[in-house]
């Protein structure tokens, strides 16, 4: 049963790190960026859930109101700042998100101090037992809102006028320029839209983990090996990428111990550095 | 008289401080299909892109009495001045019919595009065959209809082609040349840049030849086609016809 329930666990747990992914697979598809401050934007999402919780707010009825936020963020940066150096080379958007991370990080210690936080409902130790393993509904909740997101994302891509001129500016620039596509507007809706699903899955993470401004470092790299392992193209596949991390770190807690479940994605992420560096950097 | 469509006054571009084009003059009359012909790296694709705004250049531009030297590629779209790239440049993860929708992609007429999805269709029934197989996975030749589909669903006043019949069969530029000149008849003005010189001068009204930059002769099509210099530069032999 203990095996059965780990299994349970690292799949709830992957697919809200798939969420987390989800908005760097997005921009590092379409806009070529490596976000390094994505986990800033996960970190801010859950500060916005949890003071609008302490506010008294319901978490879920709050997420909309982080993702709407952390979309403007997203947004502003890219249109202000990002999108003067959007097509340079890639080191100089790797600073500047680096630059970014230590700054929203620094922020966020001075506002809202380094107390951990936890965003704690009354429902928040609620759970059903089936068949011997007990599904705590909040990490069941987390699940389903990454897997609705994910498709609702996969049906933007797919269906609208927007996620159509996305992809055309993913695949061929000067074609979708040549076709009428402006891509500063693409790049900051984009960028908008990766740091509004980084938000959602912040809010999401206060409920299943402790939220301190120094959670971001980690939950990049998470999102880094997912997108390698889920591809920049598929929204569905990153939420199975992040199932694939997450069941990794519960078969690590479960046979090396509690302690090593972190080292799982860093040391994914060290080997696939070593062994697919030129992949890993140009899977656009 | 109405004045012409496109205007090229001293047209000057490059890559780097490395010039290409020298001080261009061409103009397209409206209703007028006007072949631009020259030999490879005379510089055809090079005024196409600052045409359209992609590249950076000096000189005059002006679109319908507009000058649009200072736009931006997105924005001469807009204004109906659209380009079949070399090389076709479709979307290659897209199907054939999202390719041909995003050449709809400044309009909003829900009903026009559908009209003008099934015009293409029409025109070119091998892409209804395929309108759900990506664009990648389509035969040159099939690409180059898709490429030319997608440009029709803008609605151009102005069609530019570059290099419409590189690597593809005699028999199917026979047949693009033909829809040319339906879609001319449509009263859409169109500039063919060809390295093909003679199947483009076959359906041109007016030809420029450039070379290294200079634009180095302007005339009818017939005339271009009876010029023994031009036959011996491009047909390479004494044989010519
Ligand atoms: N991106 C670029 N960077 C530097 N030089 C370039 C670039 N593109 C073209 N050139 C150079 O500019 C010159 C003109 O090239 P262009 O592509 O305009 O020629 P073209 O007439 O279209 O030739 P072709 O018939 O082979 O297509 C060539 O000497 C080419 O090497
Ligand atoms: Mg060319």
């Amino acid at each position: 049963m203990l095996f059965a329930q780990i299994l349970v666990d690292g799949v709830l747990l992957g697919g809200l790190y798939g969420l987390m992914a989800l908005g760097m697979a997005l921009v590092w598809g379409v806009l070529n960026i490596v976000n390094l401050a994505h986990g800033a934007f996960i970190m801010l999402g859950g500060y916005v859930v949890y003071f609008l919780f302490v506010a008294g707010l319901d978490p879920f009825a709050a997420l909309p109101i982080a993702m709407l936020a952390l979309f403007a963020l997203g947004y502003v940066i890219q249109r202000g700042l990002l999108n003067l150096i959007v097509r340079s080379a890639l080191l100089n958007t790797l600073l500047f998100t680096f630059g970014l991370n230590v700054v929203l990080t620094y922020l966020a210690q001075l506002l809202f101090s380094a107390d951990f936080r936890t965003i704690n409902p009354s429902y928040a130790g609620a759970n059903v037992t089936l068949a011997g393993v007990t599904v705590p509904l909040a990490w069941l909740a987390a699940f389903l809102v990454a897997v609705l997101l994910a498709g609702l994302l996969q049906l933007l891509l797919d269906r609208s006028r927007l996620g159509r001129a996305i992809r055309a500016t993913a695949q061929n620039l000067d074609a979708a320029r040549l076709y009428g596509v402006d891509p500063r507007q693409i790049y900051a809706v984009t960028f908008g839209i990766g740091a509004a699903l980084a938000g959602t899955a912040g809010g999401l993470y206060g409920l299943v983990a402790q939220i301190t401004p120094y959670i971001g470092a980690t939950l990049t790299a998470k999102s880094f090996v997912i997108a390698i392992i889920g591809g920049l193209e598929n929204p569905l596949l990153v939420i199975l990428g992040g199932i694939v991390i997450g069941l990794a770190e519960a078969l690590a807690s479960l046979y090396l111990g509690p302690t090593y479940s972190d080292v799982i994605s860093f040391g994914l992420l060290v080997l696939i550095l070593v062994l697919r560096p030129a992949r890993s950097l140009k899977l656009a | 008289m109405s004045a012409p469509l496109l205007v090229l006054h001293g047209l000057v571009a490059g890559y780097g401080d490395v010039p290409v084009l020298h001080g261009v003059d061409l103009t397209v009359e409206s209703g007028e299909l006007v072949a631009l012909v020259g030999s490879n790296g005379a510089g055809k694709t090079t005024l196409l892109r600052a045409v359209s705004r992609l590249l950076k250049s000096g000189g005059e531009i002006r679109f319908g009495g507009t000058d649009i030297a200072a736009r931006e590629p997105e924005a001469v779209f807009g204004l109906g001045l659209v380009q079949v790239p070399e090389g076709r440049q479709l979307f290659p993860r897209m199907s054939v019919e999202e390719n041909l929708l995003m050449g709809a992609y400044r309009r909003r007429d829900r009903a026009a595009i559908g009209a003008s999805l099934a015009q293409s269709f029409d025109l070119f029934p091998v892409l209804a065959a395929r309108r759900r197989q990506m664009a990648g996975s389509l035969s040159g030749g099939e690409q180059q209809m898709c490429a030319i589909a997608r440009a029709l669903m803008a609605a151009p006043r102005l069609l530019m082609i570059d290099e419409m019949s590189l690597g593809l069969a005699p028999i199917i530029v026979d047949r693009l040349l033909d829809v040319l000149v339906k879609i001319r008849g449509q009263g859409v003005t169109i500039l063919l840049v060809e390295q093909d010189v003679f199947a483009a001068l076959s359906v041109a009204d007016r030809g420029y030849v450039l070379e290294h930059g200079r634009i180095v002769r302007a005339a009818s099509a017939a005339e271009l086609k009876s010029d023994p210099a031009l036959q011996r530069a491009y047909l390479g032999a004494e044989d010519a016809p």
